[in-house]
């Protein structure tokens, strides 16, 4: 060590750092946070692995859905299916944002990096755009796997499964600020874990995901049409299909609106001293 | 470049900071010190932004730390308890990602990288990722994080707290290189040695309260009396030296095990009243000294007055 000290080149007094630009700030830490996720490829692994079970379980099991009363005409239980299994994919990858967020407040690099002259929101945002990142590699993993092995083949072909995957994104990108204002102000990983669990798997089920809203009892019916999710699957599996789409621009919309409240309250929490 | 006036900070109805001040010149070293809950780390956290506080002033670098945030953070580097890094990133790749939210161009960032773990010894583990290092070559990094950005001062929070005796040999050594390149330090420590060592002057804090400051060696004159230790020959001797020396007007304390006799003693002639008390009883001394007192008795004395 004394040595190393003795020899070390003396620094310099250059001209002094006092702070990158915010779109600098966004992109660096945006790259730190997809690294984090390529060094560690089990996570990613693991996170394309629930939904293709999901996906399997579910397209199996179910299929037979497809020849009752009140299932569109002609579609097959797959078609049905994926535009749903994308948006729950999504909204447990807005899940995982969060969750994230937690994780980086406790390994002790948010400390530093409030220490710097950085604005705090280029944190939350870089930490939203490399979930979306994630995300969209997520779905286009499973898009992948629904065509070669379950023949998913919607009518509405490319540009109708990209407009549905795009959709899906947006609407797990706007619920990923919602999850990452409870991290900021919970900041406890477990918790949120549990609320995020609490909040999605009732919310996939009483809802046109999986079933044709018609087919469910009449309570669970009343519940699902009201149920946000509802609409979104509804627009996506629109897209997809090649159905007339009057949902989409709500759903997008909606999926702005909730990203723009979710980040106000994300940055004001995340302002709280640690 | 640092001034702290009269600052005060509660958590709910706990005054962790009560009127506290301290004033340290640029590239001297001020040691805080006291124990856990003391308010060391808060005040470091005042200092430094990551806090607001309730009442008084402070400003660093010539900045007021409430309302100009972010020119004091562009002056000051943080080294905390905990090693803030990335654990999946590569020492290299926590400094280049600092040095690029500092504003450094990528080449830059990384020239900057390469030379402080070249400076920091940490050259060989450059590519690795940090959550395989040990908690000597962390506390580096972490180190070398807050020195990034060449800043003015630097925050050292209980720098090597939990760290072996020879890496908190390298971190003092490190610590007094950036101190002779002129650069400010505030130094947060529970080790008498460390402040004794490293800084110019030093504050102990109490309770959220500055109890002392001065230099350690004004310090040591402020509370600490000089101490005569007698240690004597047999045991048999111990209860005639000690009457003796109580007559003498001396309070002296036992250590039986080694047959030593402690006293307190205002001045140095006193010495002489400690071998005629004992010649007089006919009591050899095997062994007669006069100690300065060091830091521990400063901060016992200290904390043992702020219990009273």
């Amino acid at each position: 060590m004394t040595t190393t000290l003795t020899h070390a080149p003396v620094e310099a007094p250059s001209t002094a750092w006092r702070g990158s630009g915010f779109g600098t700030q966004v992109l660096v830490l945006t790259q730190r946070s997809l690294r984090a996720v390529v060094s560690d490829p089990r996570m990613v692994v693991f996170s394309v692995l629930q939904p293709l079970i999901m996906l399997t379980l579910f397209s199996q099991i179910f299929s037979s859905i497809a020849n009752t009363p009140g299932f569109p005409q002609g579609v097959a239980y797959i078609d049905f299916l994926m535009p749903a299994i994308l948006v729950n994919t999504a909204m447990q990858s807005a899940l995982q944002a969060g969750v994230g967020l937690v994780t980086d407040m406790k390994n002790g690099v948010l400390a530093r990096f409030r220490s710097l002259p950085i604005r705090l929101s280029s944190v939350l945002i870089a930490r939203s755009l490399s979930d979306l990142v994630r995300t969209a590699f997520q779905l286009l993993v499973m898009i992948t796997f629904a065509v070669l092995i379950f023949g998913f083949s919607p009518a509405g072909g490319f540009f109708g499964v990209a407009a549905a995957l795009a959709l899906a994104l947006v609407v797990g990108w706007g619920l990923g600020w919602v999850f990452l204002a409870i991290a900021a102000w919970l900041r406890n990983a477990e918790l949120m874990q549990t609320v995020g669990f609490l909040a999605i798997f009732p919310l996939m089920f009483a809802s046109s995901a999986y079933v044709p809203i018609t087919g469910l009892p009449g309570w669970l019916q009343a519940i699902a049409n009201v149920n946000p999710l509802t609409h979104a699957v509804d627009a996506a599996r629109g897209l997809a299909l090649a159905q007339p789409v009057t949902g989409a621009v709500a759903a997008i919309a909606t999926s702005l609106v909730i990203a723009a409240v979710g980040g106000a309250f994300a940055v004001k929490g995340f302002r709280k001293p640690l | 470049m640092i001034e702290a006036h009269d600052v005060g900070k509660a958590f709910g109805d706990v005054k962790a900071l009560d009127g506290v001040s301290v004033a340290v010149p640029k590239g001297t070293v001020l040691g805080l010190l006291g124990h856990n809950g003391a308010g060391k780390t808060t005040l470091v956290n005042v200092l430094t932004t990551l806090l607001p506080h309730d009442s008084g002033r402070a400003s660093v670098a010539g900045f007021d730390v409430a309302t100009h945030g972010h020119e004091v953070r562009s002056r000051i580097g943080l080294t905390g308890q905990f090693a803030a890094v990335d654990e999946q990133l590569s020492g290299t790749d926590n400094l280049v990602l600092i040095a690029r939210l500092l504003g450094a161009t990528p080449r830059e960032a990384r020239a900057r990288a390469a030379e402080l773990m070249e400076l920091f010894d940490l050259a060989d583990a450059a590519k690795r990722p940090s959550r395989t290092y040990s908690g000597g070559m962390r506390r580096r990094l972490d180190l070398a994080a807050g020195l990034v950005g060449r800043p003015d001062v630097i925050f050292l929070d209980e720098p090597t707290t939990g760290l072996d005796p020879s890496s908190r040999l390298s971190m003092w050594e490190i610590v007094e290189k950036l101190v002779s390149d002129g650069t400010t330090v505030l130094l947060t420590t529970q080790y008498l040695d460390e402040a004794d060592r490293l800084a110019d002057s030093i504050t102990v804090l109490s309770a959220g309260r500055v109890v002392a400051s001065g230099t350690s060696s004004e310090l040591k004159a402020q509370v600490g009396q000089r101490s005569v230790t007698v240690t004597l020959a047999t045991a048999a001797d111990v209860p005639t030296a000690m009457r003796s020396l109580e007559q003498a007007g001396l309070q002296p304390v036992l250590d039986a095990e080694h047959n030593t006799l402690t006293a307190p003693v205002t001045a140095s002639r006193e010495l002489a009243v400690v071998v005629r008390a004992l010649d007089e009883v006919g009591v050899e001394a095997s062994e007669l000294a006069l100690g300065e007192p060091t830091l521990d008795d400063v901060y016992l004395t200290l904390a043992a007055h702020q219990a009273a």
